[in-house]
């Protein structure tokens, strides 16, 4: 898995903007600091299994209950943040993908109602699918134009069409959320194969997708190049306003999967499905190593990332913390992560940033 | 045109005041408009207040005039107050978003001879017209009694789970005080009514389904004898209902959601949901431009008037008469 985010010398070599510092320094110490969101994620899980035997005698991690449970809740702001990570690297920010998934979790309850008596159960689904994310790849679409061609910053952009979709949400909603009866639908959001939930599986696929997606592909390095440096990539002759459109469609659309999953999981549309994650989405792409000022970061980190967010919110319940300290917890938590980030860079990435 | 009719309305008033009765011919001739703010505007809750409200209006010929902030937050709501008051409606219908910041905003209504009363929520103690404290100016207060719903939601509960084992509140956050008095009330009563039944720690999810449903699974995690659960509002207890289900315990935990929208109904039909303690929102905003109306003509109104439950599960979902209380889009 690191080898193939941490570029090795040789063919991926000139791949990547950093990659040639990153071959020259290429110590131990560099290699462990990649590494970082998970030893971090590590080391939280150890903690919480050392907590939960002192306290209970019961253990944490080694319940296959606490993984799926886990894995479960870490679906939704992991798909935020797998196209918040590719905005973010290239230098932008998406603050309208909580409500982009709002949306779509609404248009696919309506899409699935609609069109379930006429094509049957499964065959509603997957149109359903498709047509929440193409519904939700609108927004992206405008969000991409305000930032390429009208050169609004993402920021503002993407803060403007927060409100827009927050609003066409709950317009299409009536205000409330959106029964879906579809049995099929259900069964997707909740049932199991193997004991592996199947929204955690097609979480897995598409995150994998997403990942070949920015180390391995020409899309992922433009992407880089970008955010380290955008009149350098424009000389070497990025084609930026076509990028930046498509890159914006790309995190709406991971947005969009977001919303169809959870209207599966709660059999039910809800406009605000996404609101209270974003944060969430930001905050396990920085702990994943993603500089918020563009250039770098990976989705390997950013799945660490998602992972310490869902493993301190289900492990502080699991040992039962007082519900006060827990969001106290939790923002530590996200300062210690960044802090740790800050240090490492200061002390084996000085050298190269020179 | 707007001036002149302020104008009159102030004389009117003053009138009403120096006289005391028998003013409310000087405004038959103009349509009153009623002002309804709820606390939010994206909630089915307000929107079946919303509908109740309407048809009292169009039975007495007034105008209803439907504004508010997209969440439950003073600091939204209060600008949105500001501009109703500016507007000089004949009255004022607010859900306030809480008990003392919205004291002040209020009393501006007030001393602009805007009638006020608040509905689903209060300011101040809630007990209106008395002379005591800052906040008694309102005139009426229009609202389920939030904490004999938490206890209506407590003996659901026990009842489904027969009266024993461990149990806990998903609430939404903490200094709401419609969800703070759900969760009071159902605790007095399982204190006073269930000794054999514990009641864990509060579990916050801020509106979010997912960590309601997660904070589910980790609570049954480390107590394999949880047997209930009671979500104070919709995404608490949607996510207590997928929690369970993820957990594999549909029928063994037993869930009680308070209100009761389409999905929830949906849910208590598929046996996600045991329980729904449904409040009456359409009869609040019903008896709340009801009452605004009979002020304005020169009737007197109660302080407070308390609108009722209905306790909705699978024995009843399907009934005509309870599909009244479902809460429409």
């Amino acid at each position: 898995m690191t080898a193939s985010e941490t570029p090795t010398p040789a063919a991926e070599g000139d791949a990547r903007p950093q990659a040639d510092h990153a071959d020259r320094a290429k110590t131990l110490v560099q290699r462990i600091a990649d590494l970082r969101a998970w030893l971090f994620l590590l080391a939280l899980i150890l903690g919480f299994e050392v907590w939960a035997r002192l306290s209970f005698g019961g253990t944490f991690i080694l319940n296959p209950f606490n993984l799926q449970s886990i894995a479960v809740f870490a679906v939704a702001p992991l798909l935020l943040a797998t196209g918040q990570t590719f905005v973010i690297i290239s230098g932008g920010i998406d603050l309208s993908l909580g409500f982009i998934m709002g949306l779509a979790a609404v248009v696919a309850a309506h899409a699935i109602n609609a069109l379930t008596p006429g094509l049957g159960m499964p065959a509603a689904v997957l149109l359903g699918f498709v047509i929440a994310v193409l519904v939700a790849a609108i927004p992206g679409t405008i969000n991409g134009l305000l930032v390429s061609r009208l050169r609004v910053p993402p920021f503002i952009g993407t803060l403007g069409m927060f409100g827009v979709a927050r609003g066409v949400a709950f317009l299409l909603a009536g205000g409330t959320t959106v029964p879906v009866s579809n049995s099929f639908f259900a069964t997707i959001g909740n049932a199991r194969l193997m004991g592996v939930p199947y929204i955690v599986i097609i979480t897995a696929v598409f995150v994998l997708l997403m990942h070949y997606l920015l180390s391995q592909t020409r899309f992922g390095q433009h992407n880089y190049a970008i955010g380290a440096n955008v009149q350098a990539a424009r000389r070497a002759g990025i084609d930026i306003k076509s990028h930046l459109l498509r890159l914006y469609v790309l995190s709406a659309c991971c947005a969009g999967l977001g919303g169809v999953l959870y209207s599966a999981r709660f059999n039910a549309g809800a406009a605000q499905a996404g609101e209270p994650l974003l944060l969430d989405s930001v905050a396990a792409v920085v702990i994943g190593g993603a500089s918020l000022f563009g250039g770098s970061g990976t989705i390997i980190g950013t799945v660490a990332g998602a992972f310490v967010i869902a493993v301190i919110q289900y492990g502080l319940v699991f040992v039962n913390v007082e519900p006060f300290w827990q969001f106290i917890s939790v923002g530590v938590v996200i300062i210690i992560s960044v802090l740790i980030d800050q240090a490492q860079r200061r002390f084996s990435g000085g050298r190269q940033d020179e | 045109m707007k001036r002149r009719s302020i104008l009159k309305s102030a004389v009117a008033l003053a009138a009403l005041a120096a006289v005391g009765m028998t003013s409310g011919t000087a405004f038959a001739q103009d349509k009153y408009s009623i002002a309804l703010i709820p606390g939010l505007t994206t909630d089915a809750f307000y929107i079946t207040m919303r509908k109740g409200a309407q048809a009292a209006a169009d039975a007495l010929g007034v105008e209803l005039i439907f504004q508010g902030g997209p969440e439950f937050n003073p600091v939204v709501q209060v600008p949105v107050l500001d501009a109703m008051i500016a507007r000089k409606p004949s009255a004022i219908l607010i859900a306030p978003t809480d008990t003392t910041q919205l004291i002040e905003p209020l009393r501006k209504a007030n001393e602009a001879g805007i009638p006020v009363i608040t509905v689903d929520t209060f300011i101040g103690t809630g007990k209106y017209q008395t002379g005591a404290g800052d906040a008694d100016f309102p005139l009426s207060y229009i609202a389920s009694d939030n904490v004999l719903g938490g206890k209506m939601a407590a003996r659901a509960l026990a009842n489904a789970m027969g009266g024993e084992g461990k149990v806990y509140v998903s609430n939404v956050k903490p200094g709401i005080s419609t969800t703070d008095q759900r969760e009071e009330g159902f605790k007095a009563a399982m204190a006073e009514e269930f000794p054999k039944i514990t009641v864990l720690d509060t579990q916050f999810n801020e509106n979010d389904a997912n960590k309601a449903a997660s904070q589910l699974q980790a609570v049954f995690a480390r107590n394999a004898d949880l047997k209930g659960v009671f979500g104070a509002n919709l995404f608490s207890a949607l996510g207590a209902g997928n929690g369970v289900q993820q957990a594999g315990q549909m029928g063994n935990i037993k869930v009680v959601a308070f209100d009761a929208p389409t999905s929830i109904v949906d849910n208590i039909k598929t046996g996600l949901v045991d329980v729904a303690i449904a409040q009456h929102p359409a009869e609040i905003g019903y008896y709340g431009v009801v009452s605004a109306y009979a002020h304005l003509t020169g009737q007197s109104i109660p302080t407070s008037i308390g609108t009722g439950f209905t306790v909705i599960d699978k024995t009843n979902v399907e009934d005509p008469n309870i599909a009244k209380y479902i809460y429409s889009e």
